[in-house]
């Protein structure tokens, strides 16, 4: 067996349980424990999914970034399941991010949407994901599949800061400063869920981009035996 | 230097295609007409409401011509397996995407400086005087859209559905350079001074390196697959 | 040296095995023909020689170059005439010539351009866009293409096919030409007859392995 699926297999059970527990304790602190918000009230607690999702999504590109770069250079094709895994549950993490803020936004500021710079960025990022799933399922040539996946991520991964600073400056010539996402200043008590609730959604997505690579290797040996009957499967 | 030689006859040989098989600058600038006549129509000519938004449009427009052309232009090379060739031609890859971008440029180039003289016509713009630093802001722009657009061309001009999969990629990683060229654009057709708005300029000319590099370096890859 | 050494090429698609320890060298002037079943991986194994395709083990020396670290000046060696012919519709016959001759950094006069095409039999039709060509005369122009180039090894991808007659003895006479001035060259085929008039070594690929079969016995081999 692949010397990399050895190694998901041998950790995954360990860390599904590190993100069970940390995410039941972080739901815990944030729906039942922790206090409302002086101003928000109640509806501040979307904030424990919305912000560690975010976070997640991040985590997702910058490990679709980091594991394509490493793939062009390795060509291992357990590296490049593992992207096509980090995408996936990235475009996941980032529609969470999203509809979660929204909700959030309207009774908050009254707006279901607004040009906020870290909208705006998590909004292309959703589209760069998509894209690179999309590329990938039509591209024809299934060796070529991987690196021009990678190439686009990397693209991706090098635009996304500079689209944040367009928007941001665009945002402070034509918006007053009113709306601001940096809006919620942290009570103590709010903290500590928050954290869990990050670190446990960090986890979850360690899991699944785990789980989910295995699924895809398995997907390309299977396809692999089918397409030749007479073929050898080679596991090196 | 073989270099540049090979940058020359790579831009020789897409403008030579390019002047003998006219569908692709026709189509771009008969798409980009239609749209100029659809938001013509669609807006009443009250004129500071043009006025505030011709910048938006005339990038519009451009960005909509911009989809059509670049997406096309690596299709030449996938008949008669011609990107084999170019990929087995012991020359420096990267010289063959500089080729593709001057070609590519100078097709958008030349398209948008037709359509500039219509978009004065049919909104009736005043800006004779402005032309000089709107030029510079369209060659940088359209050097934006192309440095990447050329690169996505390889991408997907061998996928079943290049014609979704191209502005799906291109347009979210080009929001910078539209929103830098419609804000100087704006500035530029109020008559501001250049010190308001060159901070635009200059993100465009930043995007324009960066992104010329970046391709550079993973046109080899695409090519070599 | 030897002109080309495959040594251990593996090939997978995916985690499929398509080549499995294919080895080969050939020197200065010599022919080899390969045969094999469709679908055995010939086009694949051209491909990999012709450095289009990275082989997934294995590696490939072009006049001692590798394929991998000295990509660049092993490609300048070799010359492909594959089943793409590698002509841009819109430029003229000359011009298609022009330009695949720039790419090698070549740049030959119009008289050795034009001596080019009359010695391939389509000189009449050098002003004509590549479009309006027959697939034989096609053939021919890709022909033209490696005389000029003058390569080391020329890789040729089922070289008959389409040529009429006078084409098949003309690609002979070329191939001819071409060994006698210490090029090697490779071609897959699967005209026996043809082949076997010009090459000296001929193989079999079959079963994802390449078994080298003395002339004599080819055609006992293949069935």
């Amino acid at each position: 067996m692949h010397r990399l699926i050895k190694i998901l297999r041998r950790f995954e059970g360990g860390v599904g349980v590190l993100a069970f527990i940390f995410i039941a304790l972080g739901l815990y602190g944030g729906l039942i424990a922790s206090p409302p918000d002086y101003y928000q009230g109640e509806v501040v607690r979307i904030m424990y999914i919305h912000v560690p999702f975010a976070k997640g999504a991040l985590l997702a590109y910058t490990t679709l970034f980091i594991g394509s770069v490493f793939y062009l250079w390795k060509r291992d094709p357990v590296v490049d399941n593992f992207c096509h895994a980090a995408a996936g549950i990235g475009v996941f993490m980032t529609a969470v991010a999203l509809l979660t803020g929204s909700i959030w936004a309207k009774p908050t500021w009254n707006t279901w949407w607004t040009w906020d710079p870290r909208l705006v960025s998590f909004a292309i990022l959703l589209l760069i994901l998509i894209g690179y799933l999309m590329l990938r399922t039509l591209v024809e040539d299934k060796q070529k599949e991987a690196v021009y996946g990678a190439v686009l991520a990397i693209i991706g991964f090098v635009d996304l800061p500079i689209v944040y600073f367009s928007v941001e400056w665009w945002r402070s010539l034509h918006q007053p400063m009113s709306i601001s996402t940096r809006g919620v200043s942290i009570a103590p008590g709010m903290l500590t869920p928050l954290l869990l609730m990050s670190i446990g959604i960090s986890f979850l997505f360690t899991y699944m981009v785990m789980i989910r690579t295995q699924m895809l290797y398995l997907r390309h040996l299977l396809g692999a035996k089918r397409g030749g009957l007479i073929s050898e499967v080679d596991l090196s | 230097m073989p270099f540049f030689n090979v940058i020359k006859w790579i831009v020789w040989k897409d403008i030579l295609c390019e002047m003998r098989n006219r569908e692709n600058i026709a189509s771009i600038f008969f798409f980009a007409l239609n749209v100029i006549l659809i938001f013509s129509f669609s807006f009443a000519m009250d004129r500071d409401v043009t006025q505030a938004i011709i910048p938006g449009l005339i990038w519009v427009s451009f960005g909509f011509a911009s989809m059509l052309g670049l997406g096309k232009s690596f299709l030449s090379e996938t008949y008669n397996d011609c990107l084999s060739y170019l990929q087995m031609a012991p020359v420096p890859k990267g010289a063959i995407y500089l080729g593709k971008l001057l070609g590519n440029l100078l097709v958008m180039v030349v398209v948008e400086l037709f359509l500039v003289p219509l978009f004065i016509i049919f909104f009736n713009l005043n800006i004779l005087d402005k032309l000089l630093p709107f030029l510079l802001i369209l060659i940088f722009a359209t050097l934006g859209i192309c440095a990447v657009g050329t690169l996505f061309s390889a991408l997907t001009v061998q996928t079943r559905a290049r014609e979704v999969l191209f502005p799906l990629l291109l347009l979210p990683l080009e929001a910078p350079v539209f929103i830098s060229a419609i804000e100087a654009t704006a500035g530029a057709f109020r008559g501001d001074p250049i010190a308001l708005y060159q901070h635009w300029i200059e993100l465009l000319m930043i995007f324009d390196l960066v992104f010329i590099i970046v391709s550079y370096w993973m046109f080899e890859f695409i090519l070599d697959a | 040296m030897m002109t080309l050494r495959g040594m251990k090429l593996t090939h997978l698609y995916r985690y499929h095995k398509v080549l499995s320890e294919v080895s080969l060298e050939l020197g200065p002037g010599e022919c080899f023909a390969l045969f094999g079943p469709n679908g055995a991986g010939k086009t694949t194994l051209i491909k990999i020689l012709s450095t289009l395709l990275q082989p997934t083990h294995g590696s490939i020396e072009i006049m001692g170059k590798n394929s991998r670290e000295h990509r660049m000046e092993a490609r300048r060696f070799l010359f492909l005439i594959g089943h793409g012919t590698f002509h841009y519709d819109d430029l003229t016959v000359l011009e298609n010539l022009e330009f695949a001759m720039a790419l090698r950094g070549i740049t030959p006069s119009y008289s050795a351009l034009m001596g080019v095409l009359d010695r391939v039999g389509i000189g009449p039709f050098a002003l004509q866009k590549s479009r309006y060509l027959s697939t034989g005369m096609q053939k021919r122009l890709a022909l033209a293409k490696a005389l000029l180039a003058k390569p080391n090894l020329l890789l040729l991808d089922e070289p008959y096919v389409s040529l009429d007659e006078k084409g098949m003895k003309m690609m002979n006479d070329c191939i001819r030409e071409f060994l006698s001035k210490g090029t090697s060259v490779l071609m897959s085929s699967h005209d026996r007859a043809k082949a076997s008039e010009v090459s000296n070594r001929a193989g079999i690929l079959q079963n994802k392995g390449l078994r080298e079969v003395p002339l004599g016995e080819l055609t006992n081999a293949l069935f």
